[in-house]
């Protein structure tokens, strides 16, 4: 019995110390499922455990058609990830699914040390707290080929009435001036928006948490953005992002809205940087600064774990050194942005072959994407609503309702606004 | 009955329409998939390509895990649908041979499973693989195909064991054979057809399920085709080629399949069986 007490307090003395030499174990999910994304993150991630004695991370890429679902039913589950990759409007998802600490500490400190794009931290603050941390970014911009342009006499447009000029100068022999979707799809409420944020509609809440999407604004950006639709191939109704690209990159299309075209116009279409033409998303009017659309991607820490949130925030901060960042940004070159300005001028961001062919462009994108913002998470006005109304896509949803079923811009923005007061309530 | 002449050229065009409606688009597909880049996306479409090119099978096949998603495919499709013959003959038989309480309602009832659209359920599902430690596993998707192919697999045998006439049964009972002898020996002979018709139903449905795997599945190791795929392609840039080059990769087991299995969609396997 003696024996067999001393075994068990031997025992126990040596299973805290067996726990801490097995380590920290951190899983990783996020959406950047092509090969290359993932295997670019595999040589970051091997990096990183090669340097933390104790600590591994594993990815596990997941697709975004069902992360919505799939997320919080493994976060309820139990087994969900650590640390993933997220946009703006995920967050408020599973904030509702887990009780997930501020990281505004670990934020302020990285953003001492790297200097965020103030945008991209207020896409993840609100509820007195910042709930990610920002990592890369996705803006929105208007693609064009210079030598069309030329050819035709006109300037790159600045502005809406500028855009419609230069559109229906490049509708001619088969070509469609300017590729707008308008599918019921998130690609879609990314361009609305891109116009909605330039017609003085960015907010979509007042500071009260009510919608003030049915606004005169809002009606004006729909309205220039039906006319400009009509421009558009007649399968635009059913576009996503491939789609639109394809049409730019075969030269169906003069101009586009999209957030890049570089991997693909370099592999599959002419490839050359020198005709590659990308501008800010053209302004209401001329006396107004252009603004776009743009996705600040962050790594949201879901472990409730002390030790694993630690090495979280460790891997985390390991990305953001100039010397990784501009490498993680790479993993699909000319898509993915810095957030940070030591990371805008890091040169493992520029030494990457793709980057450095069409750095011109890729500094425009930079520029453009100073000015982004997101519907609903703008001015700290951010409501748990806007989960809901941004998995419906409802922005386009009413842009369907005008293009489609051919209401007015004003009697779709109104039934827009009740849908979104629907989706809330729901 | 002899046909006229302006019938059979009309059957005969009838027939060319939907052959080319079936197949124009499995052309374009397969012949994209050994175009140039270029030529995918042009402006102009070519029927017959101008350019060829391996390189987007080259690429789906070195740079992705797509030959691991087939051989996943393959194993949970194969063992889904063998699972599936399994039950179903014996079930089928029970339900519509053999007379017990509760039959009709029985047999009625196991299409229930269809009234639920399949994301309705697929929350609970995982909760409860989850508890079962069969998220993330080949054997959770064996068994989801296993339930959603059954039921309808039961009614599909139904017709083919209807067609068969009591008195082979009578026979067999008079020469002294047990029930599970008359169903290997006399009956699943007869219902070959049947067989296999369930075989490639379970296969086809279990090779193209996305909905449950796309969440069941949480590591790339364990995917299937149809969820992989989906994964590799890419949200906001497109690789066509490589796209295309999958696509056509992803039906080439199952034209396998009806090569191997479509000899025995023949019907008229009873006739004679009566003496």
């Amino acid at each position: 019995m003696t024996t067999l007490k001393t075994a068990c307090t031997a025992l126990a003395l040596i299973m805290p110390l067996t726990a801490a030499a097995e380590g920290v174990e951190l899983t990783l999910w996020h959406m950047e499922q092509p090969p290359h994304r993932v295997a670019r993150l595999q040589e970051l991630i091997d990096a990183f455990n090669a340097g933390h004695d104790g600590v591994t991370v594993t990815q596990a890429p997941q697709n975004w058609g069902e992360i919505y679902a799939k997320a919080p039913a493994a976060l309820a589950a139990g087994v969900g990830p650590d640390i993933m990759f997220v946009t703006p409007d995920f967050v408020p998802i599973l904030k509702q699914v887990r009780d997930i600490p501020s990281v505004q500490e670990f934020v302020a400190e990285q953003d001492a040390k790297h200097d965020f794009i103030d945008s991209a931290v207020e896409a993840y603050s609100y509820q007195d707290g910042v709930w990610a941390v920002p990592l890369y970014n996705m803006a929105m911009n208007l693609w064009y080929r210079k030598g069309d342009l030329a050819e035709a006499g006109i300037e790159v447009p600045k502005t809406w009435a500028e855009l419609q000029s230069a559109a229906e100068t490049l509708s001619k022999d088969g070509v469609y001036g300017l590729g707008l979707p308008a599918n019921k799809q998130l690609y879609t409420d990314q361009t609305v928006y891109s116009f909605m944020v330039n017609g003085g509609a960015t907010e979509i809440y007042n500071a009260d948490g009510s919608l003030r999407f049915d606004n005169p604004e809002t009606v004006e950006s729909y309205t220039t953005y039906t006319n400009l639709q009509k421009l558009s191939p007649p399968d635009s109704t059913s576009w996503t992002w491939g789609e639109a690209e394809a049409c730019f990159i075969s030269e169906s299309c003069g101009m586009i809205l999209q957030f890049s075209v570089i991997t693909g116009y370099d592999t599959q279409g002419a490839g050359d940087p020198a005709d590659l033409g990308v501008a800010p998303i053209p302004a209401a009017s001329a006396d107004d600064e252009s603004n776009t659309i743009a996705y600040a991607n962050a790594g949201l820490i879901l472990s409730e774990d002390e030790a694993e949130r630690a090495a979280a925030q460790d891997f985390l901060a390991f990305l953001l050194e100039p010397e990784n960042y501009g490498r993680f940004l790479n993993m699909e070159p000319g898509l993915f942005m810095p957030l940070t300005a030591t990371g805008a001028e890091a040169e493992s961001f520029w030494t990457e072959p793709l980057t450095a062919k069409y750095r011109e462009q890729i500094e425009q994108i930079i520029a453009n994407s100073q000015n982004g913002q997101l519907f609903g998470f703008t001015s700290g006005r951010t409501f748990p609503s806007i989960a809901a109304i941004s998995a419906q896509n409802l922005i386009a949803e009413t842009l369907q309702d005008i293009v489609v079923r051919g209401n007015t811009p004003a009697d779709a923005v109104a039934a827009g606004q009740a849908l979104m007061v629907e989706a809330a309530a729901d | 009955m002899r046909r006229s002449w302006q019938m059979n050229i009309l059957l005969a065009l009838s027939l060319a329409f939907l052959c080319l409606l079936i197949l124009l688009p499995f052309w374009w597909v397969v012949s994209s998939s050994f175009k140039e880049p270029q030529e995918i996306i042009s402006r102009s479409p070519t029927m017959v390509p101008h350019s060829f090119t391996l390189q987007h099978f080259q690429k789906l096949l070195s740079s992705s895990a797509y030959p691991t998603y087939m051989l996943n495919s393959l194993i949970v499709s194969t063992i889904s649908a063998i699972i599936t013959l399994m039950l179903a003959v014996p079930a089928a038989y029970a339900f519509f041979r053999m007379h017990f309480p509760g039959r009709e309602v029985m047999y009625r009832t196991i299409l229930l499973a269809y009234a639920f659209p399949s994301i309705v359920v697929l929350i609970p599902l995982f909760g409860m693989f989850v508890k079962l430690g069969l998220v993330d596993t080949l054997t959770g998707l064996v068994i989801i195909n296993v339930t959603f192919a059954l039921p309808f697999s039961i009614w599909m045998l139904r017709s083919f064991f209807a067609g068969l006439p009591k008195e082979i049964e009578e026979a067999a009972v008079m020469d002294g054979a047990s029930t599970l002898v008359i169903l290997r020996r006399v009956m699943i002979p007869l219902i070959t057809p049947g067989i296999a018709s369930v075989g490639i139903f379970a296969f086809i449905l279990s090779w193209t399920e996305y909905v449950f795997t796309s969440v069941l599945i949480v590591s790339d190791a364990k995917r299937t085709v149809p969820v992989g795929f989906s994964g590799i392609i890419g949200q906001y840039q497109i690789d066509w080629g490589m796209l295309l080059a999958g696509a056509s990769f992803a039906v080439l087991p199952v034209i396998i399949l009806f090569s191997l299995v479509g000899r025995w969609f023949v019907g008229g396997l009873t006739e004679g069986a009566v003496k």
